[in-house]
């Protein structure tokens, strides 16, 4: 076989050569008599003219490429001659030249379904070859919505993604690919241009030419330990032969809205004080309203009637600028990028200004047999972001801790005198006006001394990589890249006077940090077509080291002014703390190859190894090994299937394999290690007063056993294109089983409270769909492209560890947690007592289980185990955070130079569990701010349908101590998250000014969103840990930074 | 062609080297840790000592305010000589614990757990490393026999401390296995026997932060008396610590000459501290050295009262009138004090600090005496803000009365009420006078009184309290484990339990004399005028053991109330069940009672806290629950 196909491709070769002489010799007689030239232009379906085509008569080797604005002249031998235009990227089309002598030329996007070419693990491949599941987000949906963070932009674009953010400018949203596979580090795996990374938040989404999903085994377990979580590959742009240089650029502004809606007013506020009065019967002089006795409460001189959600926003402004330059020869092309972002926040003085820059090149020599590229960007970006999804942030702080009588300043002509402080005009009004209006900080104050806190950092993210052609279809490529990450952050803290509970002195910290990470990757190449036979073989070494950081902070106490010019560590009068970090690096060295195999295009095979080895494992389990098999089989081809005619293709595919997971483990689990500090094991000794003796204690309890986690995936798709290619669908059944799951189960308190070692105990399982549906069609001028992706997954904890079947995890609520992760639940499910109603009577309290603290009006929980008490073991799982599915609609139309975009992005059947409720619709959870509820419609013995329960100070078992189902709402919400209309203008008017293309546009981002959630937005985010989302506390709304509308006008300019 | 082939085989050399040298590059050691051979030398174990001796403060920033070594939720609210305090919705965890309805799922109890056991891990692995070290011959036996005998008597104290919480508690010593520890054996003979290694440590240890053989033997005997009744064996014990007992750095050992000077922090390692913890501030332990544990025990009032936080541990009336004394000075042990006529007067529900405006018309004289109403407002005083108002009810016509406070000295207190207690118009160390409401989170909650005890002086801010940060109540204040008054309480216990009432009388009198010192009662701020009427007389005898008992216990409420005892000298003297309730029940009638309370009550479960069931749950069913929870 081999030896035949050999001769085959010998007496081939020798045809050509003998052909083309023979050409040679023809040509230079025949043409002479009929030739004749054309010229022409060649432009491209909506985005003007296209360089770089090629044009050539069909049959020959006579051919033309066309100019930077796409103008073309050639010379063909007569009229039956055919031009063939092409162009990678679009449909080729054919002319027969006729008479014609000026041939003008449209060509259209090639980008379908099957045509399409996917990046992968260390290679491309063409969709149709995919045996994998892959999905992929188009650049130009990346930017739809203005972001300058590309997991914001990620949203509702791939199916088996999860996204969720917050409105935060510049921050980072979770993005989740098919459920979750570990307790701790779900995030996925990012490559850019091959350099893996757990961070792209530094990347100008307008630099990323393709982004791809690699969600199973088949696909992305060519990356091995680090592929579990999914693999996104980002691509950057590269240039493209001519030159082009595009602008763009927006500015508008985001509305802070009107916040929460049923929080008292002032009047309100004091009634309801005067109702917990009644309800109790307290009699007390309320240092604010008077004696308790008096019929209606009195109003203080200085009270004023604050909104306390509107005086701490505002009308945000955003502007965008993005200037591009690429170009090329064929042996060399270049891009450079320059963007410039800032981007203010609803909440005051909150902002984020991002610069970035970036330089690609690619240089081939030796008649393309050698290629020398970079890839290098840079960002810097500058902030000062407020805390959320925590008690002191401004959003809960502002919004639900702070009582309406309190001024935000003393107005004119006012003195009060209050409990420790003499407001007069101009000061800060706060809670220690007097007695009894809480603890919250004035949120304005707060914000407006922090405007001078500075955090900045750069980010730089490049490689350098060498292409060897060694035979044709045998390549071998070596690439060395990296990040390096420095920030700086100055804060001050100053010294207050307006509150119940202040700062006496003024502090100042600094810190200050820098992280480096390396890949080098070896890899050969070889891509061959027999045939029929299509074989694609990648095999490579990597090594990395991750990790290579260090960081300090100092903190200084008592300063002389608060002027912001003065604020160094030194010139403070005491320094009152100091630190610094050693990051335990990390190195990783990995050996893997992929074989893929088709046949007639029709039966496709994929298998994948990859060797990991890690420094984070003991030497008897560093090495993992990552196998993963895929197959695909095209029916449409097969001969049955002619006669089906409105189906062009139907792909069907599978995979399984493994993949691995390590990012839980700390790089130090295997030792078992001492130390101290200050804060945990010194001692005063001596009796100094003010010094401690350095003291040790055992910091870390070893396990050299631990080992990867691994994650079996089964996927079972297929894809499909019907009607003329105009519907496409593509459908994902998946199962991951992560096994050996790394978790650092809790230690009998015998253990004492060394770090717990991560061991390979607990499992759990993610099944789920992935779908995507796509309708492309032209309706004479109307031209409409819409696709509906859709994700669901469920997650199911299979175990913990031995004797352990749940764990509880806190975001840091005043009743204890309300996450629950149990064996048969999925992760961080919502937990505790269900409310049947309130109490209506004494006889109903009597006649019903033992609860502590029952009375009329209070909670009434199920009894579940029906032994006629309330107890612990009478909690449910109440709730889940987790959707039954998420969904993006995405809707463009197109008509004459107008075009339309709809985006559509929901979730479906999650639950909210509102934190922010247990503030207002409690009396006694602090004497903050309360909801109208608790005034207008809590229960009183005529008032039995209540909503709220009764308001009275009582805080017990009953009322307000326990997570239950009072505060868990439906969380399900669809948003408009895009509406934009563009115009771009007709070419007629741009030639003149050598402008090739503008596109002006309006839009409108986050119109509407539907939902019934009551809080302020039902897009919860999930607070961090250790840098990535806490996937454990998801879905509790402890004040997330609200996702607000945003008004934008922009333009689009190509040169 | 061939260049391209040099190329390729180049490619392959450099990879074959890379992986050559794999296996040194996977081998990254640990960065900011230490190695266990490093610390086998006498450095390095006195290190891994202090690390032991650290957490007898109870804190560290693995742990907060819940362990607190002062006991002032399990030994002083638990034994309602005070409140949660502060607002209901802070800390609700402490609120089924003070009402006695806690389950075993509170976090409050677990954290405790988890932070003795933390101490004694401690212990475990400084013994386990002096073993090393003693056996590669790096430090000498005389040596390993000191480090041994103070990481043992730490390691008997904190299980003491876990064994008086729980009762049923596993021991733990450096072999034990923490995957297989049960908690079904009486520990109470290896504690003793922990102790029992410290009491002939030497008297000076060169560092008042350490044990020494006097705070070894006051612990021993503590704990044979709790655990073992054991009155005779303490009684030698204590005995030899009246005599001979010095503090670890080597001084002398007795009674302050005032009571008040005790708490003041110059004086926290005074000549009345046999074992003060020690706090210290502006550490850099972000202030996790420096009384962590009673952080939120302060006035609650901004900016010019002690603290500025968080109104908690607020001291209960009952407590309050146990200071009311006889004629004789004397207490009223027949507990007649909570009488109405005989209770203390409250400001409850009074506006605090000084809320007249002068400009309105009101005659201070005709409105106080012209009314004395009925409950709720019995103890309050009134005055009338219109004149010959003689017979307006208060409670319907209020807009012609303003609830006035009144400061009544009518009735004589012991002096050291107001060295335990803030309470309205009395100076509070130098802050000047407790004005009431004002200093008071809630009062409808948690009543009128303050903590004073632990609070530091305003003059004393900034240099004995942590800088820079949002409040000044992390302070040097180190509790004071063992005061001599205690040691001299203890022993007159013994000697009562062992029928000498001669010399339990002495030393229950000694005691006693000392709180009579007016030099040490709290002064108007003229320095010289009594800030109440004190009178404190000594026991003429002690006629029947009964009697002495009575009185004994009447003491050690007195003398150490607020300091984490009162819980704890309940269940050794089995009176959990009984004082407690009468105790709630006096207090369940306060304006505050039932917010605070709601109808509890004490049973025979309550002498023991549950064991947590996290523990439980981790421990797969080895450690199991105490009888009743």
């Amino acid at each position: 076989m081999f030896k035949k196909r050999l001769t085959m491709q010998i007496s081939t070769n020798v045809r050509r050569i003998a052909l083309f002489f023979l050409s040679m010799v023809l040509s230079s007689s025949i043409i002479f008599a009929q030739e004749k030239t054309i010229t022409g232009k060649v432009t491209a379906q909506g985005e003007g003219p296209l360089p770089g085509v090629n044009v050539t008569v069909q049959g020959t080797t006579i051919g033309a490429i066309t100019d930077l604005n796409g103008a073309y002249s050639i010379k063909v031998p007569g009229t039956a001659a055919i031009l063939v235009f092409s162009s990678v990227g679009y449909t080729s089309k054919q002319v027969v030249v006729g008479t014609q002598t000026a041939i003008d030329m449209i060509l259209q996007s090639d980008v379908t379904a099957l045509s399409e070419v996917v990046v992968t693990g260390y290679t491309t491949q063409r969709r149709k070859d995919l045996t994998g599941s892959v999905g992929t987000v188009a650049p130009a949906e990346l930017t739809a919505v203005p972001t300058t963070n590309v997991s914001n932009a990620l949203q509702g674009r791939s199916s088996g993604v999860t996204v969720i953010g917050n409105g935060q400018p510049g921050s980072t949203a979770s993005v989740r690919i098919r459920g979750f596979s570990s307790f701790q580090n779900n995030d996925p795996l990012y490559v850019v241009d091959g350099i893996p990374t757990q961070d792209i938040s530094s990347m100008n989404p307008n630099d990323v030419e393709s982004i791809s999903v690699l969600k199973d085994a088949g696909a992305a377990s060519i990356y091995g330990s680090r592929a579990s979580n999914g693999v996104i590959i980002v691509t950057t742009k590269k240039g493209t032969k001519g030159t082009k240089v595009t602008y763009s650029a927006y500015t508008g502004f985001s509305d802070p809205g009107k916040g929460p809606k049923n929080l008292c007013n002032t009047q309100q506020f004091a009634d309801l004080q005067w109702l917990v009065y009644k309800n109790d019967g307290t009699v007390i002089n309320n240092p604010v309203y008077g004696l308790s006795t008096n019929p209606t409460p009195t109003l203080p001189s200085w009270a004023a009637n604050t909104n306390w959600f509107q005086a701490m926003t505002r009308t945000a402004y955003t502007q965008n600028h993005d200037l591009t330059l690429s170009g090329g020869t064929d042996n060399a092309k270049f891009f450079g990028a320059i963007g410039v972002n800032k981007n203010d926040g609803i909440i005051l003085y909150n902002y984020e200004n991002k610069y970035s820059a970036r330089f690609n090149s690619e240089f081939s020599f030796l008649n393309s047999h050698l290629k020398f590229g970079e890839n290098f960007a840079f960002a810097y970006r500058q902030n000062n972001t407020v805390a959320q999804l925590n008690e002191g942030s401004p959003i809960e702080m502002g919004s639900f801790r702070s009582q309406p009588i309190i001024p935000v300043v003393i107005p004119a002509g006012e003195t009060i005198t209050g409990l420790a402080h003499n407001y007069i005009p101009g000061d800060w009004g706060g809670t220690g006006i007097a007695n009894g209006l809480g603890q919250a900080g004035n949120e304005v104050a707060v914000l407006t001394r922090n405007k001078d806190n500075k955090y900045w950092n750069i980010n730089l993210i490049g490689s350098a990589f060498v292409d060897v052609k060694i035979l044709q279809g045998l390549n071998f490529r070596s690439t060395l890249g990296g990040t390096w990450f420095n920030s700086y952050q100055s804060t001050y803290n100053f010294a207050t006077y307006e509150g119940s509970e202040n700062a006496l002195t003024p502090s100042y910290n600094e810190n200050a940090g820098y992280n480096l990470e390396w890949t080098w990757t070896n890899s050969l190449t070889f891509d061959k077509t027999f045939g029929q036979h299509k074989i694609l073989i990648v095999a490579g070494y990597e090594s990395n080291e991750l990790g290579l950081g260090r960081g300090m902070s100092a903190t200084g106490s008592g300063y002389f002014t608060d002027d912001p010019n003065y604020r160094t560590i030194s010139n403070a009068a005491k320094i009152s703390g100091a630190s610094s970090y050693f990051n335990n690096p990390v190195t990783l060295i990995s050996q893997f190859a992929r074989a893929d195999y088709s046949f007639m295009d029709r039966y496709l095979l994929s298998a994948t190894v990859r060797r990991d080895g890690s420094s984070k494992f003991g030497s008897t389990n560093r090495y993992g090994v990552f196998p993963s098999f895929s197959a695909g089989w095209r029916i449409s081809d097969e001969p049955f299937f002619k006669g089906i005619s409105f189906i062009n293709d139907l792909k069907i595919r599978g995979s399984y394999g493994m993949m691995g997971n390590q990012l839980a483990v700390d790089a130090a689990n295997q030792f078992y290690s001492y130390g101290g500090d200050p804060s945990t094991s010194f001692y005063d000794i001596n009796g100094t007063f003010s010094s401690s003796q350095p003291g040790f204690r055992p910091i870390r309890i070893g396990n050299p056993a631990a080992k990867w986690e691994t994650n079996v995936t089964t996927d079972l798709g297929f894809e499909t294109s019907f009607l003329n290619n105009k519907l496409g669908l593509k459908f994902d059944w998946y199962q991951k089983k992560t096994k050996d799951l790394l978790y650092n189960p809790e230690l009998p308190g015998t253990a004492g409270a060394a770090t717990q070692p991560y061991i390979n105990i607990a499992a759990m399982t993610n099944t789920g769909v992935d779908l995507e549906f796509s309708f492309k069609d032209k309706f004479g001028d109307l031209g409409f492209d819409g696709s509906v992706i859709g994700s669901a997954y469920k997650n199911n904890i299979d175990k913990i560890a031995e004797g352990i079947t749940f764990f509880d995890s806190n975001g840091g609520s005043r009743i204890g947690s309300f996450n629950r992760n149990a064996v048969g639940h999925s992760m961080g499910a919502f937990f505790g007592y269900k409310v049947l109603g309130l109490f209506q009577s004494d006889a109903e309290v009597a006649s019903s289980a033992t609860q502590d603290g029952a009375a009329p009006g209070l909670f009434k929980f199920q009894d579940t185990n029906g032994d006629g008490a309330i107890t612990p073991e009478d909690r449910v799982f109440m709730g889940n955070p987790n959707p039954k599915f998420t969904y993006g609609v995405n809707l463009s139309f197109t008509y004459k130079n107008f075009d339309l975009t709809a985006f559509l992005q929901g979730s479906q059947g999650n639950d909210v569990f509102n934190w922010n409720t247990w503030w207002v619709d409690f009396w006694p959870s602090f004497a903050g701010q309360k909801s109208s509820d608790l005034l207008n419609n809590s229960w009183t013995p005529t008032n039995t349908g209540a909503k709220v329960p009764k308001a009275t100070s009582l805080s017990n078992f009953s009322t307000n101590t326990q997570s239950c189902s009072y505060y868990l709402e439906n969380g399900s919400y669809a948003r408009m998250k895009n509406l934009q209309l563009g115009y771009t203008l007709p070419e007629s008017l741009l030639s003149k000014i050598s402008v090739k293309s503008v596109r002006v546009y309006v839009q409108a981002v986050n119109l509407f969103t539907i939902t019934k959630y009551t809080g302020l937005d039902p897009e919860i985010d999930t607070q961090q840990a250790n840098g990535s989302p806490n996937d454990l506390i998801r879905g509790v709304d402890y004040g997330s930074y609200p996702t607000v509308r945003q008004y934008i006008i922009g333009i689009n300019l190509a040169f | 062609m061939k260049k391209k082939y040099i190329i390729f085989i180049l490619i392959l050399a450099v990879m074959g080297t890379w992986g050559s040298c794999k296996s040194d590059f996977l081998t990254v050691a640990p960065t900011g840790s230490l190695d266990q051979s490093l610390l086998a030398t006498t450095n390095g174990i006195d290190a891994m000592l202090i690390g032991a001796y650290s957490m007898i403060d109870g804190q560290s920033s693995q742990f907060s305010w819940e362990p607190a070594s002062s006991n002032w939720v399990w030994g002083s609210i638990r034994g309602v000589e005070s409140n949660k305090g502060s607002n209901s919705g802070d800390q609700q965890d402490i609120q089924p614990i003070q009402g006695f309805t806690e389950d075993a799922t509170n976090p409050f109890i677990n954290a405790t757990w988890r932070e003795l056991y933390e101490a004694i891990s401690r212990c475990n692995a400084t013994i386990v490393i002096v073993n090393k070290a003693l056996a590669a011959s790096k430090i000498t036996q005389d040596q390993a026999t000191s480090y041994l005998k103070q990481a043992q008597t730490l390691r008997g104290w904190y299980h003491f401390d876990a064994w008086r919480m729980w009762n049923k508690i596993p021991y733990m010593d450096e072999k034990a296995d923490p995957a297989v520890a049960t908690n079904s054996e009486d520990v109470s003979d290896k504690i003793i026997a922990d102790l029992t290694t410290g009491i002939d440590l030497p008297l000076d240890m060169g560092a008042i932060g350490r044990f020494n053989g006097t705070v070894a033997k006051v612990l021993l005997a503590k704990a044979l008396m709790q655990m073992k009744h054991d009155y005779a064996g303490a009684l030698i014990l204590l005995a030899d610590v009246k005599a001979n007992g010095k503090k670890p750095d080597g001084s002398a050992i007795g009674l302050a000459a005032t009571y008040g000077e005790i708490f003041d922090i110059a004086n926290r390692n005074g000549i009345e501290s046999v074992y003060t913890v020690q706090y210290s501030v502006n550490d850099n332990s972000g202030a996790n050295n420096a009384g962590n544990g009673e952080v939120l025990n302060f006035p609650y009032k901004s900016g010019g009262s002690p603290g500025g936080c968080c109104g908690f541990f607020q001291p209960a009336q009952e407590f309050v009138n146990s200071f009311r004394v006889d004629a004789a000075g004397l207490p009223m042990l027949d507990n007649s004090y909570d009488l109405p006529a005989n209770q203390i007067l409250r400001d409850e529900g009074i506006a605090g600090g000084s809320p007249w405006d002068a400009t309105k018309a009101y005659d201070i004289n005709q409105g106080a005496t012209a009314y004395s109403p009925a409950a709720p407002f019995k103890d309050l005083g009134y005055v009338s803000l219109i004149t010959a108002n003689k017979g307006n009810n208060p409670l319907t016509s209020p807009a012609a009365w303003a609830l006035k406070w009144t400061e009544d000295n009518s009735k004589v207190v012991d002096p050291r009420l107001d060295w335990s207690v803030g309470r309205r118009g009395i100076p509070y160390w130098d802050w000047g006078v407790h004005t009431g409401s004002d200093w008071i989170r809630d009062q409808s909650y948690g009543g009128p009184y303050s903590p004073k005890k632990q609070v530091y002086k305003k003059s004393q801010e900034g240099k004995y309290t942590e800088v820079g940060n949002w409040t000044s109540g992390w302070t040097a204040n180190g509790y004071r484990m063992i005061r001599y008054a205690d040691v001299l309480l203890m022993l007159a216990e013994c000697q009562i339990e062992t029928n000498d009432l001669a010399n339990a009388l002495i030393n229950v009198n000694l005691v006693r004399a000392r709180a009579a010192n007016p030099l040490g009662y709290v002064m108007e701020s003229d320095g010289t005028t009594p800030a109440a009427t004190y009178a404190v007389g000594v026991y003429p005898a002690f006629a029947t053991q009964a009697f002495a008992r009575t009185a004994l216990q009447m003491e050690r409420k007195l003398e150490l109330g607020q300091e984490g005892h009162r819980y704890f000298d309940l269940q050794r003297w089995g009176n959990v069940v009984t004082e407690l309730n009468r105790v709630l029940a006096y207090e369940e009638t306060m304006d505050w009672g039932t917010l605070l309370y709601n109808h509890s009550t004490v049973s025979a479960k309550d002498v023991n806290y549950p064991v947590p069931q996290r523990q439980i749950d981790l421990s797969n069913g080895k450690i199991t629950q105490n009888t009743g929870h």
